[in-house]
């Protein structure tokens, strides 16, 4: 059993956050609120996301999966008006979910969710540095870098206590530093990962500008990156693997 | 090449790349190696990987581009080598030379003696690579970092072995004989474009009832790449002969024929000999540059017919996934 309501900018903002990774996810549907994990087909970027029942206008769930085409969604939850709401209810029979958008009827044929790509195990990773700064501020730095390169640095410095940022092109290069002052808050711990612009720039998207971003960093190692949304009722968690340079 | 026929036996679907990422794949190198030869030589200017003095190394720019597409997949190759010596060192390639000159003394021994099977393998081992495209293989693999084992005898039997340890998700050759040296799960057509072929073999021997034993005697009956086989029996045939006989032996009583070294056929596919003396370092890290100058400096290779292949080589491996930490 699953019916719920949910004003349509807090749905978008989590299917958003999980489709610039999948085409496809499965949904989780808890008595507390749903939950999507998802990885991409090269297993290099992973979604980990949870919206509490409290982020719903209602909601009702009883522990159901579904699986669901994410793009056909979207554009679903697009036709609501701004500040509209839209109302979901899953027909167990038919396997269809029934979506109500301001009188608008659609009903949504659901996949299998046994042939959706299988559900990553999180890496358990104890990473050593700590970065909390506002989703604006990754914005303007990945912004930066695919300018000059394909891929982005982004490291702690211990000494100076500064994180940055940097991308060097075949001709031109990009450094950004963010001390204490700039930054909500800094954990200082030895850092320096490389990563795929392709994949920062899709997370980014996701990333609301207002939104407190913590970025968990380490030596040659995957980075978490994690904030909230709909008022701190959505969680999201993004992991991605490090480049590593091959000479 | 093994034998076609195997394919109307076999329990095969295609399976798309995606699906595979992560997985190590023990390549018959030879037959891997064979694939690219032969497209490289009919495809490209013999002038662009023809040296000076007339040495040939197409193999160099096969590797280049096949390796390139294990390593865009995230597939960790491992490549299985036929008989030879351990390890590239200078004086072990004078081994493989001394080696090679006693292979093909056994093999004038055995074309005396008319000894079917002795032919068969030993040609397999002596005529299908040159001296240079077995040593410069072996050296440009090492730059790049790709793990090289040195089988015993047949690289496809040693494949399999590793397979079935656990020490490779798959066996990568195009030869349906992989089957036959029990290599859990095959993946073909890695040298083709689109995407590859799974060959189960307990698939298989569940659909025809059938134990690893009397699909070895099937095939036997069919014909092997070490034996002919029966003429005029197919895989239908032979199916039915072995379900309703139980053994190649009585099988072939009571069709009044014979196959000449069955049994020391069935052994090599029964009892291959094969190593646990091996190591694996499944973690990659190539020296491209260093690869490029051995290819286009020391080789002389066409610059244009490797550049595709080392950027794409160069823009994936760097790549890691998630899986490496979980």
């Amino acid at each position: 059993m699953f019916k719920a309501i949910v004003s349509a900018e807090t749905l978008s903002s989590a299917l958003d956050s999980v489709s610039v990774l999948v085409d496809e996810c499965k949904i989780h549907l808890e008595e507390d609120g749903f939950t999507i994990r998802a990885v991409d087909p090269a297993n290099v970027g992973m979604v980990d996301l949870s919206l509490d029942a409290a982020a719903f206008e209602s909601y009702e769930a009883d522990g159901g999966l579904i699986g669901v085409d994410l793009s056909r969604l979207e554009d679903i939850a697009g036709m609501a008006e701004s500040g509209g709401l839209v109302q979901l209810e899953l027909d167990e029979e038919t396997r269809k979910l029934h979506i109500q958008i301001d009188g608008l009827e659609y009903t949504l044929a659901l996949i299998d969710p046994d042939s959706i790509r299988q559900e990553p195990d999180i890496p358990d990773l104890d990473l050593p540095a700590s970065v909390v700064l506002e989703g604006k501020d990754i914005n303007r730095s990945v912004k930066a870098a695919d300018m000059v390169s394909d891929h982005i640095a982004l490291g702690v410095d211990e000494g100076e206590e500064f994180f940055y940022v940097d991308a060097e092109g075949d001709t031109d290069d990009v450094h950004l530093e963010l001390t204490t002052t700039e930054l909500i808050d800094l954990q200082l711990g030895p850092a320096h990962s490389l990563f795929s612009l392709d994949y920062l720039k899709d997370m980014n998207k996701a990333i609301p500008a207002a939104a407190e971003v913590t970025l968990e960093l380490g030596e040659e190692f995957p980075i978490k990156i994690h904030y909230g949304f709909a008022e701190g009722q959505g969680q999201v968690t993004y992991m991605l693997a490090p480049r590593i340079q091959s000479d | 090449m093994g034998n076609a026929a195997l394919r109307e036996i076999a329990v095969i679907e295609e399976v798309p790349f995606e699906d595979l990422g992560g997985s190590v794949v023990a390549v018959d190198a030879h037959n891997w190696l064979y694939r690219y030869l032969t497209t490289t030589v009919k495809w490209t200017a013999s002038e662009t990987y023809t040296t000076a003095d007339g040495t040939e190394v197409a193999n160099l720019i096969g590797i280049v581009s096949g390796l390139a597409k294990f390593f865009e997949h995230d597939l960790t190759p491992v490549m299985v080598f036929d008989g030879g010596p351990s390890e590239l060192k200078a004086d072990e390639i004078e081994s493989r030379r001394e080696q090679r000159a006693t292979y093909e003394e056994q093999l004038e021994t055995a074309r005396e003696e008319g000894d079917a099977v002795a032919i068969a393998q030993l040609e397999s081992r002596t005529q299908r690579l040159t001296e240079t495209i077995q040593t410069t293989s072996r050296e440009l693999l090492a730059l790049l970092d790709v793990p090289v084992v040195e089988a015993p005898a047949e690289g496809e039997a040693q494949a399999a072995h590793m397979a079935r340890r656990g020490d490779a998700d798959y066996v990568g050759s195009e030869d349906y004989d992989a089957l036959l040296f029990g290599a859990p799960e095959t993946l073909r057509q890695l040298t083709s474009s689109g995407n590859p072929e799974r060959m189960s073999l307990e698939a298989t021997l569940e659909k025809h009832g059938l134990t690893l034993e009397g699909l070895i005697d099937a095939a036997i009956m069919i014909g092997t790449d070490f034996n002919p086989g029966i003429s005029g029996v197919g895989p239908k045939t032979a199916l039915k002969a072995i379900a309703e006989h139980g053994d190649l032996w009585s099988a072939l009583e009571a069709r009044g024929e014979h196959v000449e070294h069955g049994d020391r056929v069935r052994e090599l596919f029964r009892n291959p000999t094969v190593t646990d003396e091996y190591e694996v370092d499944t973690l990659i890290d190539p020296d491209i540059a260093a690869a490029r100058a051995y290819v286009v400096d020391e080789w002389g290779v066409d610059e244009g017919e490797v550049a595709r292949g080392f950027e794409r080589i160069e823009a994936s491996v760097v790549q890691t996934g998630l899986d490496r930490w979980s």
